[in-house]
């Protein structure tokens, strides 16, 4: 009787209307998700804000299984890897100490040049306690989101290099975009040589490169380090080297998100941007050929009012500053520039 | 047991199983925990009792049901909305639309059957996912789901075969 009952008496293509009705509103929705992308963002941070107790614990024997099964390839070679290991880390002492004798110059050289120094990277450990390796997604998703300051766009690293950056933060969670995944494109430079190119992730194991200039001469085996451009990612990140897979350059990623359990997030820290020093020749009343009053000429002008400010009291302190024009109006791109400069010649010196 | 208006309790609770297992499979595919740490992506399961009640029992499999998996399904997975949503409403348009050939295959038919409904799921979503992202992926992530998908859907489809003798009812309405 329940059979009966529930019977829906359908002939041959009786659902033709409603299979049109859903067609149209999963198009809609298609359209929706691409004009705006960010439409399951936050039910995205709950939900794993909300299952992350049960990853955490549910995880770990996975984690266990998954280690030991990519670790069996590497039980049958172990006497020659261990062989190779010992060699590779004899080079790598070497290469450790030529690093700091080069690091101590260049901070000799910076402080005698009086350049502007490297933005201070904080890094913030973090686990990871879920993957998600879906054709057209590639992701991790860690224990720390905004609770302890991790914001969305930061790089996310192993002990051997970088692995993705942040595209979703939430309270206690945080979901990581990896550099394999298609929707992953980050600026990098490629030594030596200082190739600017765009590392372009297509879901395959080595991302694509993309150089910025046409005819860029890109050798296999060159070292593909982030670039800094854009401000979001810090500059000389490592990532991987130069492969050729016989028809387009790509990157053997030196990190492996498969089998990373802890990962740094890098925050950069741009030191806050200063105005210029204000003369006493850019006052309105010298421009206007009226001698300075005595106090003002004496002392350079620096982000306090001055008392001669034409600004109405009522106007908040943050805009009572004497910062030019076209840095309150945000145009303060030329005051950038340096820094931009100053990572170039970064990584030339490297 | 009946009420008033002719619907009853198990009657309900059985329109609900396919629902059930659809969700369930979402949940279990996109469950973020790596067995293999991510060289083998995880079965389309939520597609298994799509393409397995709209064959057998399509009163309790209507599109609705299919669009709320598909939507479930892109929300669980991560990725742009839409993809599979509208897949799975293609992929559901193509069962119902050649539902006798696809009901008379059994046996390795029957494998054959789902393989052709996955295929066709996974072209849409390829087709789909260029169009959101404004170039061609790559097909060999897709190409392991599919093989995948259709390789668990020896074990699953026995499992759906008797969830659906047990509960559902093995009545199959007049289509």
């Amino acid at each position: 009787m329940a059979n009966g009952t529930w019977k829906i008496a359908r002939g041959k293509g009786s659902a033709q209307l409603p299979l049109a009705i859903f067609a149209i509103l999963a198009i809609g929705l298609v359209v929706l998700g691409k004009a705006q992308s960010s439409l399951f963002d936050r039910a995205h941070t709950l939900y794993s804000d909300s299952i992350a107790p049960v990853l955490k614990s549910v995880g770990r024997p996975f984690d266990g299984v998954g280690n030991w099964l990519s670790g069996i390839d590497g039980i049958l070679d172990v006497y020659q890897e261990n062989q190779r290991l010992k060699q590779e880390n004899t080079r790598l002492r070497q290469w450790q100490s030529a690093a700091l004798v080069l690091e101590s110059r260049v901070q000799r050289y910076q402080l005698l040049l009086n350049a502007v120094p490297d933005p201070s990277i904080d890094a913030i450990t973090a686990r990871v306690i879920g993957r998600d390796n879906r054709p057209f997604l590639d992701t991790l998703i860690l224990d720390a989101g905004k609770s302890r300051g991790i914001k969305p766009g930061e790089a996310v690293v192993d002990a051997r290099g970088m692995i993705g950056r942040v595209f979703l933060a939430g309270d206690h969670t945080s979901w990581v975009i990896l550099l394999t995944d298609l929707n992953s494109r980050i600026p990098v430079v490629i030594e030596p040589g200082n190739v600017q190119a765009i590392m372009a992730g297509d879901n395959s194991g080595a991302p694509a490169l993309e150089p910025m200039a046409q005819g860029a001469a890109i050798k296999e085996g060159g070292q593909v380090v982030t670039s800094g451009d854009g401000g979001l990612l810090p500059n000389g990140l490592a990532v991987g080297s130069v492969v050729w897979d016989g028809s387009a350059f790509r990157v053997a990623l030196l990190a492996d998100a498969a089998t990373a359990d802890d990962v740094r997030i890098v925050d950069l820290k741009q030191p806050p941007e200063q105005p210029p020093a204000v003369t006493p020749s850019d006052l309105p009343a010298a421009a206007a050929g009226l001698p300075p009053l005595a106090h003002v000429a004496a002392t350079p002008m620096t982000t306090t009012a001055p008392p001669q400010n034409p600004l109405p009291s009522s106007t908040p302190p943050a805009a009572q500053t004497s910062v030019p024009a076209a840095a309150q109006h945000g145009t303060a791109a030329p005051a950038q520039q340096p820094n931009g400069d100053d990572e170039t010649d970064d990584h030339a010196d490297q | 047991m009946h009420d008033r208006l002719g619907i009853s309790v198990s009657g309900l609770f059985a329109a609900g199983v396919p629902f059930a297992c659809g969700l369930l499979g979402v949940i279990v595919a996109n469950m973020p925990v790596s067995v293999l740490h991510g060289l083998i992506p995880p079965p389309m399961f939520s597609l298994m009792p799509i393409y397995f009640w709209c064959l057998v029992r399509p009163d309790l499999m209507p599109p609705l049901v299919a669009f709320t998996l598909g939507v479930l399904e892109d929300f669980f997975s991560g990725g742009p909305p839409g993809i599979w949503a509208l897949s799975f409403i293609a992929t559901y348009a193509l069962v119902d639309r050649e539902r006798d050939a696809f009901a008379g295959l059994s046996g390795v038919g029957a494998i054959l059957g789902f393989a052709a409904a996955m295929l066709a799921a996974s072209v849409c979503a390829y087709l789909v996912a260029a169009f959101v992202y404004g170039r061609f992926p790559p097909v060999a992530p897709l190409s392991i789901e599919f093989a995948v998908s259709v390789l668990f859907y020896l074990p699953v489809a026995a499992l759906l075969g008797w969830i659906h003798r047990r509960i559902v009812g093995p009545l199959r309405s007049e289509f």
